[in-house]
């Protein structure tokens, strides 16, 4: 839906450039991080696109990164739920943009962390529905423990990255978003 | 940094993308559907014999050892949380909050059946990676999309460079000296901090020069191009009809309720003849491999399909 109507706006060249960027940013990171279990800065980078730049940006980064990165690191019945999980991410962090006035680095951090498990839990949908049965709260809650670790990790992760690169990454993206928008001051 | 997929000289990857996508996506389908044990295993084995033929079986191997690790959650989750079952394997000690733990054989086999259904998504997902080009499944995507789709088929151009930017950035600092075989992980950390500054920012200043390079190639005129050189041939047709079949097949035999088997209370009894309706559904899905049998031996055939 959010890529659909992103389609029928009226997007410059700029914009395209810029989520191309992004989305290979996330992508090309997942590489050398994943020796570390559920340890990526993709998560990260997408929040931090989607808190700049908007949500459909920040959905459409998200969305994009795991099916560029999965052509190199291979594709599986898991793509389709990183890219909702991850899409969801983006558009997150700019529904929390929208709250604030300013960019605070603790409320980041504290859903960039929290995303973590979100992602995990998102990821586990398929895993329950498509692999158990029952559909029961114990099956439930016995799959979503078993990836609670790994989604830990996801979390402390996404946290280190916030704590470590969330100002810099803010500022340097926030000056690309002035460079890129056209301000219009034409008198109706 | 390469693609997943290789090019190999064989039937597989000289079919039409359409084609290999539709046969891959409806074993996928297939196998969320169905949850007979002859069904799935009948699927396994289509996908696996296609798989021999398109020579990535070394490749397939790893799929598998990947799939190891879910296949033992899936039999994990399904012994000890479900209690469904009738038929108690084991009884094993009891567990605050869960009760006295108890195997049932309803649940391994169940835990058997759902494990035969991964390794069928798995397989699937194997043959797409190595025999779809990404290139011509973006260019499927961009009759229904056009700017998504054009991010995602430069994010594909960008990635091996972006690569080559982290490696080449990575050389410099440690010619400059930096260590990035630190013991401590906080410490080899911070060694990469400056390498993602880096990224970023010529990641975003390549971005502008790109923009620039679109608007030159008239990026932001009306109306789209499309052209595609991707032929159809004899050979995509005669897989459709096989699929048409199996689809037509399967879904009479889902009507008919032969493709459905219920694991709990107690396991249904197993009919022979539904081993015989599985076995020649699976031959239909193994039409591509013959194919491409007949393909390597008969040079006739080849010119013909």
């Amino acid at each position: 839906m959010i890529t659909w109507k992103y389609e029928r706006r009226a997007i410059t060249s700029k914009e395209v450039a810029l989520l191309a960027t992004m989305g290979t940013l996330a992508a090309a990171l997942r590489i050398p991080f994943a020796v570390v279990m559920s340890v990526q800065p993709a998560t990260f980078i997408i929040m931090i696109t989607g808190y700049v730049f908007g949500a459909g940006p920040g959905f459409i980064v998200g969305m994009m990164t795991p099916l560029v990165s999965n052509f190199f690191l291979g594709q599986g019945p898991w793509t389709p739920w990183q890219m909702l999980a991850w899409g969801l991410s983006g558009a997150g962090a700019a529904l929390l943009a929208s709250k604030e006035k300013r960019f605070n680095i603790k409320t980041f951090t504290v859903l960039s962390g929290l995303w973590g498990y979100i992602f995990g839990w998102i990821m586990n949908i398929w895993h329950w529905l498509g692999f158990i049965y029952p559909l029961t709260f114990s099956t439930f809650f016995a799959t979503y423990a078993i990836s609670f670790p790994a989604d830990t990790m996801h979390g402390v992760g996404n946290i280190v990255f916030s704590l470590t690169f969330g100002k810099t990454f803010y500022n340097i993206l926030s000056r690309y978003k002035k460079k890129i928008t056209v301000v219009n001051f034409t008198e109706k | 940094m390469m693609y997943t997929y290789k090019e190999k000289n064989n039937l597989i990857y000289k079919l039409n993308s359409r084609t290999a996508i539709s046969y891959i996506f409806l074993l996928v389908l297939f196998s969320l559907i169905m949850s007979h044990p002859f069904f799935l295993l009948g699927l396994l084995l289509a996908v696996g014999v296609v798989i021999i033929s398109a020579d990535i079986v070394r490749e397939w191997i790893v799929y598998l050892k990947v799939s190891l690790g879910f296949i033992i959650i899936i039999v994990l989750v399904n012994c000890i949380f479900v209690k469904a079952g009738r038929t108690v394997l084991w009884w094993g000690p009891y567990i605050p909050g869960l009760g006295k733990l108890r195997i049932t054989l309803e649940a391994l086999c169940y835990a058997v059946g759902m494990g035969l259904r991964f390794l069928v998504i798995i397989s699937a997902f194997c043959l797409f990676n190595y025999t779809v080009h990404p290139d011509k499944l973006l260019k499927l995507l961009g009759k229904s999309g056009n700017r998504v789709v054009l991010a995602l088929s430069l994010s594909t151009r960008l990635f091996p460079v972006m690569m080559g930017d982290y490696h080449r950035i990575k050389e410099v600092q440690r010619c400059r000296g930096v260590n990035f075989q630190e013991k401590r992980l906080w410490r080899k950390a911070q060694k990469y901090i400056p390498i993602m500054n880096i990224m970023l920012i010529s990641g975003l200043e390549r971005s502008f020069q790109l923009a620039e390079a679109m608007e030159a190639r008239g990026y932001s005129l009306e109306g789209k191009s499309y052209y595609s050189l991707e032929l159809w041939r004899p050979r995509d047709f005669v897989i459709f009809a096989a699929l048409g079949l199996a689809t037509a097949l399967g879904i009479w035999l889902m009507i008919l309720g032969v493709t459905d088997y219920q694991y709990y209370p107690v396991l249904n009894d197993i009919n022979w003849k539904d081993g015989l309706q599985a076995g020649f559904f699976s031959m239909l899905l193994m039409i591509p491999a013959v194919l491409n049998w007949g393909w390597n031996k008969w040079p006739l055939l080849r010119s013909k399909i």
